[in-house]
């Protein structure tokens, strides 16, 4: 029987909308709730160590967005947004939701959301969510603040606080204030994300946020180094120099 | 710009009635003057198409000297002169014309010219007058017409204020999040659905009520942003708190709907984004000149501040600015992570003592 079950996760920061779905969901049988997330910081916190089957996820939430816990949670969980907000509905579409309830919702509106997820559980669809989160992403501004995912513990890194991106391998790390941050990502992917008026790639494994640099030196014939305000010395390539001197 | 260069097929129009007028002159030069038709055409048409031209500064003319404010002497006298004048120089330039055109021939239409001068002159006189008329005409008909957008345009401002002022007034996600709450709370506690009702009921009926009138007791304005938070309570539980300190003077005014929006702000801009939620603390001081009012929440440091945060603050300093000018303020900073909003208005107060301040409170008594 525990094979079948549906185990659930309710993300919502008010504590009533979290009880609808939990009422909701007791006419169910066979649907479990696994556990009930305030926060987008607790909710990546429950998927990371219940790997439950779905997620029943608000948008407005204190810290992290519903968008933002699909983008760390990355890995393919189904989501049933529900909100009071209509105009995620396009997005939600694009990261491949499951369905989109809209606050107040009815139990019949509830069950037919159930039954899709059902459908779609059974057929095992894959979901490259982490790809569509991206593509969504290059759409609109550019990013505000980075998210970064370090076991069950969310890092929110606002983008001016960023000194430098490097790539390391299948990796980037984030520095800041001399920490750095690793993510699962490419240095191209990141850059497509940054503000381009800001951030520079001045190297095929660095992108440089341009406020950081104290100045540039030639190091030897047709090589630059980078020095930036803390004293760190980054490699400036010939292209990225052009690129430099373009924005500067 | 000139009404007539403003637009081709005026232009084609006037210069053919013009054209019309040169027949006329080309007439007279043919018959009373016993030109031959043809060289009275090429003589009459040219200089009827240059007094065309030159007729179009009456409109310059008739604007400087509007009819309202201009004496009718001054008006008669300007009339005149410049009439005469005009014609004057189109005679220069007939004449001009006249010698070009005739260069080296008889001297049969120099005479002609002669004897049909003053014919001329008259007729350019009368030319002018009339161009001059025609001006007057138009310009008082534009001035009906623009007096008649502008009417239009205020109404319409009006419309859009109001309808923004509406809107500013309900989120209807507020509506639709509190439906939610009572919807959770009719199988969990039943009275307390039934209290959100009322709540929910009144908050609306009060925040119509009060948008419609001009000035409101302080108290009034109070007790609609304490009504809004204890609907959105409900929804917070323990992470929304309130803290009211405001001093009793049942007499002070102000415009209503100010203090609503920012505390709109403080929960969905302040609260809402913080973990663990915190306080609300609305505050007021009032001296003989000012009224204050302070709206102080915690923020999300990590959350990049949108520039103006929200339409609600941007709307409340556009009404302040409506009603007293330069006298009133707001301003709004952040600091260890309180945003604070601060409101300075000119106190006014109601000469009758408070009577509305009454009918409030005698509200709240039998709940």
């Amino acid at each position: 029987m525990t094979t079948d079950s549906l185990r659930v996760v309710v993300v919502d920061d008010e504590p009533l909308a979290r009880a609808v779905v939990r009422e909701y969901v007791a006419a169910h049988p066979g649907v479990e709730v696994v556990a009930e997330c305030a926060n987008g910081f607790e909710a990546v916190k429950a998927v990371s160590e219940l790997s439950p089957d779905l997620m029943f996820l608000d948008v407005q939430m204190p810290k992290l967005s519903g968008f933002e816990v699909l983008e760390l949670v990355g890995r393919s969980v189904p989501v049933i947004f529900t909100t009071a907000y209509d105009q995620y509905a396009l997005n939600a579409f694009e990261v491949h939701a499951i369905d989109y309830l809209l606050k107040p919702f009815s139990a019949e509106r509830f069950a037919e959301a159930l039954a899709r997820a059902r459908e779609r559980l059974a057929a095992r669809e894959g979901m490259p969510v982490e790809a569509l989160v991206d593509g969504i992403r290059t759409k609109q501004a550019p990013l505000e603040r980075v998210l970064i995912r370090d076991g069950s513990k969310v890092h929110v890194l606002p983008i001016e606080k960023i000194d430098y991106v490097e790539a390391q391998d299948d990796y980037v790390a984030f520095h800041s204030d001399g920490k750095s941050y690793l993510k699962d990502q490419t240095l191209a992917a990141v850059e497509r994300l940054l503000d381009p008026a800001r951030f520079v790639r001045i190297h095929r494994s660095y992108l440089l946020n341009i406020e950081r640099i104290a100045r540039v030196e030639l190091y030897a014939k047709d090589s630059r180094v980078a020095i930036l305000r803390d004293g760190a010395k980054l490699p400036v390539s010939r292209a990225g120099y052009a690129r430099l001197a373009k924005l500067l | 710009m000139h009404p007539i260069l403003a637009r081709g097929t005026r232009l084609a129009l006037y210069l053919a009635v013009w054209t019309i007028i040169g027949l006329l002159l080309a007439a007279l030069l043919a018959g009373p003057g016993g030109l031959a038709a043809s060289q009275a055409l090429a003589i009459a048409l040219p200089i009827a198409l240059a007094y065309a031209f030159f007729c179009l500064s009456a409109w310059y003319v008739a604007r400087s000297t509007p009819i309202g404010p201009t004496g009718p002497v001054r008006l008669a006298a300007t009339a005149l002169t410049s009439s005469m004048i005009s014609s004057a120089v189109w005679l220069a330039v007939a004449r001009g014309w006249l010698e070009v055109f005739t260069r080296g021939s008889d001297l049969a239409s120099g005479r002609v010219f002669l004897a049909v001068r003053p014919l001329i002159f008259g007729f350019g006189v009368l030319l002018y007058l009339l161009s001059l008329a025609i001006s007057y005409v138009v310009a008082a008909f534009e001035l009906s017409r623009q007096a008649e957008r502008r009417g239009l345009e205020a109404q319409v401002h009006a419309r859009e204020a109001e309808l923004r002022s509406l809107r500013a007034q309900i989120d209807p996600h507020f509506l639709f999040n509190s439906l939610h709450s009572i919807s959770a709370l009719t199988t969990a506690d039943p009275p307390a659905a039934r209290r959100m009702c009322v709540l929910l009921g009144d908050f609306f009926r009060d925040s119509l009520a009060l948008g419609s009138e001009d000035r409101i007791t302080l108290g009034r304005e109070l007790q609609l942003a304490e009504r809004f938070l204890e609907i959105e309570q409900v929804r917070f539980g323990e992470r929304l708190r309130v803290s009211v300190e405001v001093p009793v003077d049942g007499r002070v005014l102000l415009p209503p709907l100010l203090l609503q929006p920012l505390v709109e702000n403080a929960v969905t801009h302040g609260v809402a984004h913080v973990l663990d939620g915190g306080l609300i603390a609305i505050s007021s001081s009032v001296t003989d000149a000012t009224l204050r009012i302070v709206v102080e929440n915690p923020c999300d440091l990590d959350r990049p501040r949108r520039t103006g945060t929200g339409v609600g603050l941007s709307n409340v300093r556009a009404r302040l600015r409506a009603v007293y000018g330069d006298d009133a303020r707001v301003t709004s900073k952040e600091a260890d992570g309180i945003w604070r909003v601060e409101l300075t208005l000119p106190a006014e107060r109601s000469q009758v003592a408070g009577r509305q301040e009454m009918r409030s409170t005698n509200a709240e008594l039998p709940s």
